[in-house]
């Protein structure tokens, strides 16, 4: 079978490549759709609706293709002049279904418009199908290609970033093609993955990437890249994000994370269609760390010391540049870094056998020097009917990606990356010494940024081949059987040379990293539909069986001391001997599973859907092979009711409830089992010898954690649906959790990897669409998204409490507490500032007047551990996200705001601020411009004179930072050419311009509010954050 | 359903058929391939596996690493202390007497251990797997030297601890009684002492002999304050004859210098090693602000050296205590030239001079160096033998012969007999000896609770909160969470 995979992809990519020559020979001939231009005539009628014949006012009337239009008067009525004979009318009005009628002579054209519920009749991709929307009984938020993210995206995730109420998703990083967290409707567990399953064209993926580590010596982003970043956001249909456990059970022991279930597009029928897109513009960093300039950091610093701070020694004598001295951030940052994208598309088909090809080209520079993504992609995707009853259709995708890695990470000191370096160099000190090297301070343990930049360099190609295949056969008008196979296979390679511009380079003679890793994954399954009408009933029922395999082989070379920087990682074996190192590892894992769906309607208004599925995973321990998920849903449409019927402003309502069962399988491999792994090494003979050791405490019980959820939602329309939308509730308990249970440490273990415990989500969401105003040449539409999160982790099978979290000097972040959100911050309560006439006595800490007063919980006299207290959680209490499109005649202007509040985030260079590790570092200026000294008695802010002497409580509540933010996430001006303009030389060609990330309302002090580099969403953490860029790019659309 | 006649009902069986196809021929599919990790029934029954195993466990027992040396054993002392870094965070804990069971390195510390214990326990409790192994008895012996070892480090610390004998024993075990925790210890040693190789001998330097055995056992004795059994187990090692003094105290910890016959048992670094259990991290810290020359020894920064943020200053008090003659002042610094060329007094500042008993590695990387830490060296058994006299019969002329050796490699004039009135006037000249003679080797802690001044001295220096409980560390917070049987140590 797998051969048989490599067969149709290899196959796929020849065919990709002919295609492509013959699609380019195509485009450029002329197209043939040249017509006589008409004459003038004048054309009357009257518009009604078509089901209580009454006359619409405010129909518009176009001219297909041309802006020549009108609009009904109070009567109905309407004329219209200039019209050709051939020429096609197009009759649209919000809420009725839009009618193109050919003139064909005719002077009086009278037309009745049929009502449509503009939501209704949609049809929404679900789990191992397709559905009417209407019809829908689970909660699950579909997203038109249309309706996606204004901008360049090199993620999917990207796309959908505000749209979807109840899906979260951050940005780890503004690196490009890095990585995003995404969780659905909270976080259901505390160590299995909280990210969703994703389903591209039928085929569930493994979201990870193929290689895990940086390099030797290299700083990365502790979030990695996104694998998401290899699918070509153009080549996106639409994506529905499935939330509740009715959508999601289909999917089993992956379900209970919410799926996001991505199409890809297909061609249409008809004569050959050639699109092409480019965009290009600029971005600069969309806000900067706000440090000390260097004239108050002379100024401020000589003060400290003045005042008994630092050490004489550390004085701060002439800034370098003349008095200027440096602005170490701004030398790293690119201000006017490129961003292209390029795609082109044809799109062709007869009656039996539709195709799509694609062509993307993406070059994104980042705004931090060095760091960039590019992305090559195409895609074959087909579809025919072989005969009335046998459809085939394959989707084909290869992508050739490479990322360029800046070295921003959460190292410090000598092992600091770029951005660390940059907000921490002293800012008195030049770039270059007087020989024209980057300047390298003794007194200062750090390298200098642009030598890090510069001298560590690290990239990663990616190659990934997606394809799946389908055949249905139908064996009666309501029988058909559909198989579906499926290939993903991901290479990646990562070199990573430190080089001697960098003291470590120096020190090691060079430093290389070869880091190689496959993925793949292979699906097969087998369906078969069952849907028949019996007079008001209608049954649908599916059933199939699937399997799925997932393998992962990494292998890592690494070497140092090379006698010349010159060959990097193109000749490993030049570096010393002595220093190679090598390692390998597989994994894989193995799914085996039933599935069933039933769906009923009653008379068209009561609706039943149930399913279930039977998931079996090599994972689990030997006790527990197959879990089993049930779901169950009603829907009422209650519109359909006699109550309602007549009730005109009501376009549509309906009330839905579902519960079921979903499972999370995402843990790792073989916990079930004894095995021997690499442990510490022992020094013999003066050299490290590798240890082994056992590597868990293994569990044979081991199985998927189980999330019961309910929802009630209420879909519903008002004026002809002018405003729709839906609202529901949910509540989701998650128990037998997977959980690193803290084990008696003498056991050697720290954890054990158990079904235990339980955390609850529940919160309301809200959607709403409406159509302000719709005249014929001015519309106005809104679309506005609300949610609301609680978090609550219930049981922690009788542990107390399990705290975590690092990052650079600072631990023990985080608490996981039964009656908290799952981890809260925890440290300790700023109360002010010890005052000059304060009772000192009190307390048995070194404390000075200037010093900071923390809260003394028990009131022993001395601030310690016993003291801390939780201090809000990465949870936000509220999202929102606001979208109005204006559109004037040809012009379109998009507005997309979003927003979190009650939300926290540990910024932990603000920690190194308040704790400074050395006193010639810069810090974050606001509160050492507005620091306590004898004459200014802050109760807000220390003096700094003496940071550290009682201690450092480096999570607090000054440093745990309320993030709520309200951003303008992008505007997007867009013009629509008149195709008379055009000539028939082109179909169709619209200009833009779009603005990103334009400005954010904030008071938090970090970089960004909205980005975490801890890398999960859930345990927020922002340190040395690469910047969101702000970006404004030109696009072009054009239809040939 | 009627409606199905016979050929689309063949029709449908075959689609059905074409799905289970691919089913059929996968029976255990579900099956876990461990593929990349070993599974235990073959690596136990050979030498390279159960010496594999053994590295792990000698390598989690090198947990001492510099947090052992300085915050918990040093910077709590009137020896050393500490400003700036990172490193300052868990430093004011230990230099305020402000620990709490939340330490991060104290877990570390505690989790090491049991680690080594339990790779020593997986060969233990495998012994009957081992007898196609050459030398097998060998083996079992450095497990229960390197389990042996592991007890006592957490005992130093500690107190009782869990007392796990073989990974078998219930997970949720309470604190070992002290007597049962003594007689472990003790007899684990005595019981390999006899079949560990004779020092010189042993497979791999860094590997457990039978003067490493005696010598942390003759220092178990002397911390639990079994004078007679300690005076006669260091009696027992002199009689060894294999190991003396090395002549030049200054480079006694010199890389180049490693594996000397002072060196009963070291703690073994390696500058190709990473992270605080296999290199020596302490020379970081103790490079000046912007050290580039030490006149007085020649010592230049090298480019492959790191100097941290974080100090390591001796106290003026402890530096104003050797005689300026001492040979062991030698490798404290209290004058360098730094990098813009100025020459920096130490002095001129409180409490900054530098101890550089580790000699920067030249083949140091980055932040790696080689030096081994000692844990047990000739001295050390010379001075144990001598306080334990005194402890058992007052000042002796053999007590003060054995001091004096140690003063004579030092440069130091003799001590006389008549010098010493009391046996506590001896007890405190010899804490002032060892205090000169194993600075910067993680000693102080033991040797002022051993003497009672560890609260004291503390008191001594203004940190008037210390209290009596303080003399054992907090058993971390983790293990008290996981484990509701485990009692947390009086006071915390």
């Amino acid at each position: 079978m797998i051969t048989k995979c490599k067969n149709i992809i290899y196959g796929a990519l020849r065919f990709l490549t002919v295609s492509f020559i013959c699609a380019i020979l195509v485009s450029v001939l002329p197209s043939g759709n040249v017509y006589a231009q008409n004459s003038g005539m004048a054309i009357k009628g009257k518009v009604i609706d078509a089901q209580s014949q009454a006359p619409l006012p405010g129909v518009n009337i176009v001219v297909k293709g041309t802006t020549n239009g009108t609009a009904t008067g109070k009567n109905g009525n309407y004329q219209l002049s200039n019209v050709g004979r051939n020429d096609t009318l197009v009759y649209s009005y919000i809420g009725y279904v839009t009618q193109f009628i050919p003139v064909n002579g005719k002077r009086v054209i009278n037309v009745s418009l049929k009502t449509r519920t503009i939501k209704g009749q949609e049809m929404v991709v679900v789990g191992y199908g397709v559905q009417k929307k209407s019809d829908l009984t689970g909660s699950i938020t579909s997203i038109q290609s249309k309706d996606f993210n204004k901008g360049v995206h090199t993620s999917v995730d990207q796309l959908l970033q505000g749209k979807v109420a109840g899906a979260r998703i951050v940005e780890n990083s503004g690196e490009p093609g890095s990585g995003l967290s995404v969780s659905i409707r909270g976080a259901s567990s505390v160590n299995a993955g909280t990210g969703p399953l994703y389903v591209i064209d039928g085929m569930p993926i493994d979201n990870s990437s193929a290689v895990s580590g940086t390099g030797s010596g290299f700083v990365g982003s502790r979030s990695g890249s996104s694998p998401l970043s290899s699918l070509n956001p153009n080549d996106i249909a639409s994506i529905e994000v499935l939330k509740d456990a009715s959508a999601t059970a289909i999917y089993g022991a992956r379900g209970a994370n919410g799926v996001i279930i991505i199409t890809t597009k297909h061609g249409t029928k008809g004569k050959m269609k050639v699109d092409y897109n480019a965009s290009a513009g600029f971005q600069s960093p969309a806000n900067t760390m706000n440090v000390l300039s260097p004239q108050q950091y002379k100024s401020v610093k000589n003060a400290i010391i003045a005042e008994g701070g630092g050490s004489p020694a550390d004085k701060v004598g002439t800034l370098s540049n003349n008095g200027q001295g440096t602005d170490w951030q701004s030398q790293i940052y690119n201000n006017q870094a490129l961003i292209q994208n390029q795609n082109l598309s044809i799109s062709a088909g007869n009656d039996k056998t539709q195709y799509l090809i694609s062509l993307n080209y993406t070059n994104q520079d980042g705004i931090i020097k060095t760091s960039g993504f590019k992305r090559y992609g195409g895609r074959v995707n087909l579809t025919s009917d072989l005969n009335d009853k046998f459809h085939v259709g394959f989707n084909l995708s290869a992508t050739y990606s490479k990322n360029n890695f800046a070295p921003v990470g959460y190292g410090l000191n000598e092992y600091a990356g770029a951005m660390y370096t940059a907000i921490n160099w002293d800012p008195s000190k030049p770039v270059y010494d007087s020989n024209g090297n980057y300047y390298v301070d003794p007194t200062l343990s750090m390298d200098n940024p642009l030598a890090i930049i510069h001298g560590s360099n690290s990239y990663k190609n990616t190659y990934r081949y997606f394809g799946t295949a389908y055949g249905t056969y139908d064996i009666l008008p309501y029988l058909s059987v559909k198989i579906n196979v499926g290939g993903d296979v991901t290479s990646q390679r990562r070199d990573t040379y430190i080089n001697r511009l960098t003291k470590i380079g120096r020190a090691t003679g060079g430093e290389a990293t070869i880091l190689q890793g496959q993925l793949s994954n292979y699906l097969i399954e087998g369906t078969t539909t069952f849907h028949k009408s019996f007079g008001p009933n209608d049954l649908k029922v599916l059933a199939g069986i699937t399997t799925q395999k997932f393998l992962t082989d990494r292998s890592s070379e690494s070497a140092s001391g090379f006698s010349s920087d010159a060959t990097t990682t193109n000749n490993i074996g030049l570096g010393d001997q002595l220093t190679y190192g090598i390692g390998s590892s597989k994994y894989g894992s193995r799914l085996l599973s039933y599935i069933g769906r039933l769906n009923y309607t009653f008379h068209d208004k009561y609706l039943l859907t149930a399913t279930f599925r039977a998931d079996g995973s090599s994972k689990f321990g030997s006790n527990h092979k197959y879990g089993y998920f049930p779901s169950f849903a009603l829907g009422w449409k209650l519109k359909q009711e006699k109550f309602l019927k007549n009730v005109d402003f009501i376009s549509n309502m309906k009330l839905r409830a579902s519960w079921g069962q979903t499972g999370n399988d995402e843990i790792g491999n073989f916990l079930s089992m004894t095995t021997f792994g690499s442990g510490a090494n022992a020094i013999w003979n003066n050299n490290p010898t590798v240890g082994l050791s056992p590597t868990r405490l293994p569990n044979p019980n081991i199985q998927w954690e189980t999330t019961n959820q309910t929802d009630i939602g209420l879909d519903f329309g008002f004026f002809n649906d002018r405003l729709n939308g839906s609202i529901d509730y949910y509540q989701k308990k998650t128990f037998n959790m997977l959980l690193n249970l803290p084990v008696p440490k003498s056991s050697g273990f720290g954890v054990q990897t158990q079904n235990i415990g339980s955390i609850k989500n529940s919160g309301f969401e809200l959607s709403l669409t409406s159509y302000n105003i719709s005249s014929r040449n001015l519309q106005w539409n809104t679309n506005l998204n609300v949610s609301t999160l609680k978090n609550e982790v219930t049981n922690l099978g009788g542990i107390p409490q399990i705290i975590s979290g690092g990052a650079g000097f600072t631990n023990q972040i985080f608490v996981t507490q039964v009656g908290l959100p799952l981890r809260s911050y925890y440290g300790y309560k700023v109360i002010g500032v010890w005052q000059k006439g304060d009772d000192f006595s009190k307390t048995k800490d070194n404390v000075h007047p200037g010093d900071l007063k923390y809260l003394d919980v028990n009131g022993d006299g001395t601030v310690n551990a016993a003291d801390r207290v939780p201090l809000g959680s990465s949870f936000p209490k509220y999202t929102f996200s606001l979208d109005n499109t204006f559109s004037y005649k040809n012009f379109s202007l998009d507005v997309f705001i979003e927003g979190v509040q009650g939300i926290k985030m540990l910024n932990n260079n603000l920690v190194d601020t308040y704790f400074p590790v050395q006193f010639r570092r810069n810090v974050i200026a606001k509160p050492y411009l507005n620091r306590w000294t004898p004459s200014n008695p802050s109760n807000k802010y220390p003096s700094f004179v003496t940071p550290l002497d009682q201690g450092q409580k480096g999570v607090n509540s000054y440093t745990v930072e309320d993030a709520s933010y309200v951003r303008l996430k992008s505007v997007q001006l867009s013009y629509t050419v008149p195709r008379e303009a055009l000539h028939n030389v082109i179909n169709s060609l619209e200009i833009s311009l779009t603005g990103e990330n334009l400005y954010t309302l904030t008071n938090y002090q970090g970089i960004d509010p909205a980005v975490n580099s801890n890398g999960n969403a859930n345990a927020r953490i922002d340190y040395n954050t690469y910047p969101l860029p702000r970006t404004f790019t030109l696009g072009l659309k054009l239809g040939f | 359903m009627s409606s199905i006649n016979r050929s689309e009902f063949l029709k449908l069986l075959a689609g059905g058929g074409f799905g289970m196809f691919f089913f059929s021929s996968c029976k255990n599919i579900l099956q876990e391939q461990p593929y990349s990790q070993i599974a235990p029934g073959n690596l136990l029954t050979s030498q390279d596996g159960v010496t594999a195993v053994l590295a792990s466990a000698y390598g989690n027992a090198n947990a001492i690493s510099k947090y052992f040396v300085n915050d918990l054993s040093e910077w709590c002392t009137d020896l050393s202390w500490q400003t700036n870094g990172g490193e300052n965070r868990e430093a004011v804990l230990y230099i305020n007497f402000n620990w709490d069971p939340s330490a991060g390195g104290l877990n570390n510390y505690y989790n090491n251990y049991y680690g080594a214990i339990r790779d020593a326990n997986t060969i233990l409790d495998n012994k009957d797997q081992m007898s196609k192994i050459a030398n097998a008895d060998e083996l079992i012996a450095e497990a229960r030297f390197v389990r042996a070892l592991s007890y006592q480090y957490l005992h130093l610390m500690f107190g009782p601890t869990p007392l796990r004998k073989s990974n078998n024993d219930k997970l949720d075990l309470p604190k070992a009684s002290e007597s049962d925790m003594l007689s472990f210890i003790e007899s684990e040693y005595k019981a390999v002492i006899s079949t560990l190789p004779d020092p010189g001998k042993e497979a791999a330097y860094g590997r457990a002999t039978s003067g490493a055995a005696r010598g942390l056992l003759c220092k178990f004795y002397l911390n639990t304050k079994q004078w007679q059994k300690a005076a006669d187990m260091a009696k027992e090692i002199i009689n060894m004859g294999y190991y003396n003094l090395f002549p030049n105290f200054m480079d006694m910890l010199k890389v180049s210098n490693e594996g000397n016959r002072e060196m009963i048992w070291v703690f073994p670094y390696s500058a190709k090693g990473h992270g605080g259990q296999e290199a020596n991290l302490i020379a970081n810290g103790t490079f000046p602000p912007g050290f580039q020359k030490w006149p007085r020894t020649g010592l230049v920064m090298q480019s492959n050296w790191n100097n941290w943020a974080s100090q390591y200053r001796l106290r003026d008090a402890f530096y104003n205590s050797f005689d300026p003659n001492d040979d062991r002042i030698k490798p404290i610094m209290t004058e360098y030239i730094n990098a813009k060329g100025n020459t920096i007094n130490l002095l001129n500042t409180k409490d900054d001079t530098r101890s550089f008993r580790y000699w920067p590695d030249p083949n140091a990387q980055g932040n790696f160096h080689g030096n081994d830490i000692p844990a047990v060296r000739y001295a050390d058994i010379l001075l144990t033998r001598a306080e334990a006299l005194n402890e058992l019969n007052g000042p002796n002329q053999e007590s003060i012969d054995l001091i004096n050796q140690v003063r004579t490699r030092a440069g130091m004039s003799n001590l006389q007999l008549s010098g010493f009135s009391s046996k506590d006037a001896l007890r405190s000249h010899i804490l002032l000896e060892r205090g000169w003679e194993f600075y910067d080797e993680g000693k102080r802690r033991e040797d002022l609770i051993r003497m009672g001044k560890f609260i004291e001295y503390a008191h001594n220096r203004g940190v008037s909160h210390a209290d009596s409980h303080q003399v054992l560390y907090p058993i971390p917070q983790p293990a008290i969470d996981a484990n509701p049987n485990l009692k947390q140590n009086p006071g915390y």
